[in-house]
């Protein structure tokens, strides 16, 4: 990948706290910042709050303290900018979330038509871009339910793209797909990265992370452990803990 | 699903080759202990008579009985349906106000018996907030052509009132019932769902209405199909403020002719082809929608 300019700071986290009601602290004093079109892979062990940091991010958790600023957005009490920043944020999901009952055209189109206001056929002709650009024009008029793992998913990036978002979030995007899947989504999300979308990825594909990534974060227990950019990461990790980790899985 | 619809039938049929056995056993009993003078040949005139003055087949008391019954179930389901859509909402409300209001209704409902609640409706409704509607004085001062309309749709405009009474509170009563199916329903959308739709900025209202309503009502179609048939069976119970349905005629027959068994079979036999008709139906539509789903 040819080297690419990182913008100024879109997403500003500071000291973020997340305790859950049965006490297991996901975040402690979690701090980072992320600059537009930057490739952030976050890994980690299960548990260790990679997926409630990107859930905090849009608000479908509340953190305890500390602030989040996505845009000049702050993520505080005042609706508006909280709608505002979902809007910006877009998020795919480890078990894709389609809507069951609609088209994979009409999931695509809701958000744009309801949100957006945009017509009928401006969302359509937009959703049969996005439909080619993740490779599957033809399932259109198709169900969730009649597609594949790695179709459905690759879906459900382009019904979040659909929404034009500054920031993109993958939380586990590939983990509940059969390992022959698992490469059409990447694709997906690499020609993304390359793109110059700014993206928060979730995942356990270290390739990946090596491959795009700008800047890997490893976390444990709620807090960053080390990060650095990919080579850095994975050719000279400092902490003892990282080593194990990576010896691990790789 | 082939399986699951056939099983459904064979069920009724076995329940109706059963309840014809029993009933074949009653009969014989009658027939041989109790000497019972069996006139079955009066029964057909209630349902169907001739009209001399118009010289055509005109219905009677029976299958009065029976539309008044239909009307009833079809506005009442319609009724409780959205009763029990919109109570069903409040109940899974975030606001403890709505909550309250949406259980409150629920219990009152669920733990009176029908029998208390018909009155107290009926004595309220048709005695206090009828005359204020002045809905009586309306089809009275109203077109014949209103009239007719009304007498098709709902009931003869004199008793417009203890119709509509008897109409609220079925629905009334019935939507606590569907209260609880709706907000099962919703409860059964995955959460994913949920969290799909707010990620895609979409408003709660949005999100209720495009995302999960349509699935939640997608799956508890089959239990409120059920429900229908329910109402139909308790709207017997409206006899008792002289709604001229199935029930009420069947008492009233009785009391003229003293037919009691024969009058008593009819009315079952009557009850049971609507009822059967819908569970077979139901029994359809879940194959229909087990079908669509996969």
């Amino acid at each position: 990948m040819q080297e690419k300019k990182l913008g100024d700071y879109i997403v500003t986290v500071e000291k973020i706290n997340k305790t859950f009601p049965n006490g297991v602290c996901a975040l402690r004093e979690f701090s980072t910042r992320i600059r537009r079109r930057e490739v952030v892979v976050i890994i980690g062990p299960s548990g260790s709050g990679k997926s409630t940091f990107l859930r905090c991010l849009n608000g479908l958790e509340e953190i305890d303290s500390g602030s989040i600023v996505i845009d000049g957005i702050p993520l505080d009490e005042n609706k508006k900018n909280r709608w505002e920043i979902r809007k910006e944020v877009g998020m795919v999901f480890q078990s894709f979330n389609l809507f069951p009952h609609k088209t994979v055209l009409a999931n695509i189109t809701l958000a744009p038509r309801l949100v957006r206001k945009k017509s009928n056929d401006e969302a359509a002709e937009m959703a049969m871009d996005l439909l080619r650009k993740v490779n599957i024009p033809e399932k259109a008029e198709s169900y969730p339910s009649q597609l594949s793992g790695g179709q459905q998913q690759r879906v459900a990036i382009a019904r979040a793209l659909a929404m034009h978002p500054k920031v993109m979030m993958f939380d586990e995007a590939t983990s509940a797909l059969d390992p022959e899947m698992i490469g059409e989504v990447l694709d997906v999300m690499k020609n993304l990265a390359e793109e110059g979308m700014t993206m928060i990825v979730v995942t356990h594909e270290m390739g990946f992370a090596r491959e795009v990534s700008d800047r890997v974060v490893f976390m444990e227990d709620g807090y960053i452990v080390e990060e650095g950019t990919a080579e850095h990461f994975f050719t000279n990790p400092q902490k003892e803990r990282t080593k194990l980790f990576l010896s691990q899985i790789l | 699903m082939l399986q699951k619809k056939s099983k459904i039938t064979t069920l009724d049929v076995f329940v109706l080759l059963a309840l014809l056995g029993a009933l074949v056993y009653v009969v014989y009993q009658v027939k041989v202990k109790l000497n019972y003078n069996w006139q079955w040949g009066i029964i057909p005139q209630y349902l169907f008579r001739y009209d001399a003055e118009s010289g055509k087949w005109v219905s009677n008391y029976l299958i009065h009985g029976l539309l008044t019954t239909l009307r009833l179930s079809f506005w009442g389901t319609l009724l409780a349906t959205i009763l029990g859509t919109v109570m069903g909402l409040l109940r899974v409300s975030k606001s403890l106000f709505h909550k309250m209001l949406a259980r409150s209704y629920v219990e009152l409902m669920r733990n009176l018996p029908p029998l208390v609640i018909i009155f107290i409706f009926y004595f309220f409704i048709s005695d206090q907030i009828m005359p204020i509607i002045g809905l009586d004085d309306f089809l009275r001062s109203s077109s014949a052509g209103t009239q007719r309309l009304f007498e098709t749709l709902f009931s003869p405009p004199q008793f417009a009132s203890a119709f509509i009474s008897a109409l609220f509170t079925l629905a009334i009563f019935e939507g606590a019932y569907i209260t609880e199916i709706v907000r099962a329903g919703i409860e059964s959308v995955e959460k994913g769902q949920w969290e799909a739709s707010h990620a895609l900025g979409l408003s709660k209202y949005h999100s209720m209405r495009h995302i999960i309503l349509p699935q939640a009502m997608q799956r508890l179609l089959p239990a409120l199909a059920g429900q229908f048939i329910s109402l139909i069976k308790d709207s017997a119970i409206v006899s008792v403020i002289s709604i001229q349905e199935l029930s009420y005629q069947g008492t009233q027959l009785m009391a003229s002719t003293y037919l009691t068994i024969e009058i008593w079979i009819t009315i079952t036999a009557l009850y049971l082809v609507m009822t059967l008709t819908f569970s077979l139906g139901v029994g359809k539509l879940e194959a229909y929608m087990a079908k669509s789903q996969a």
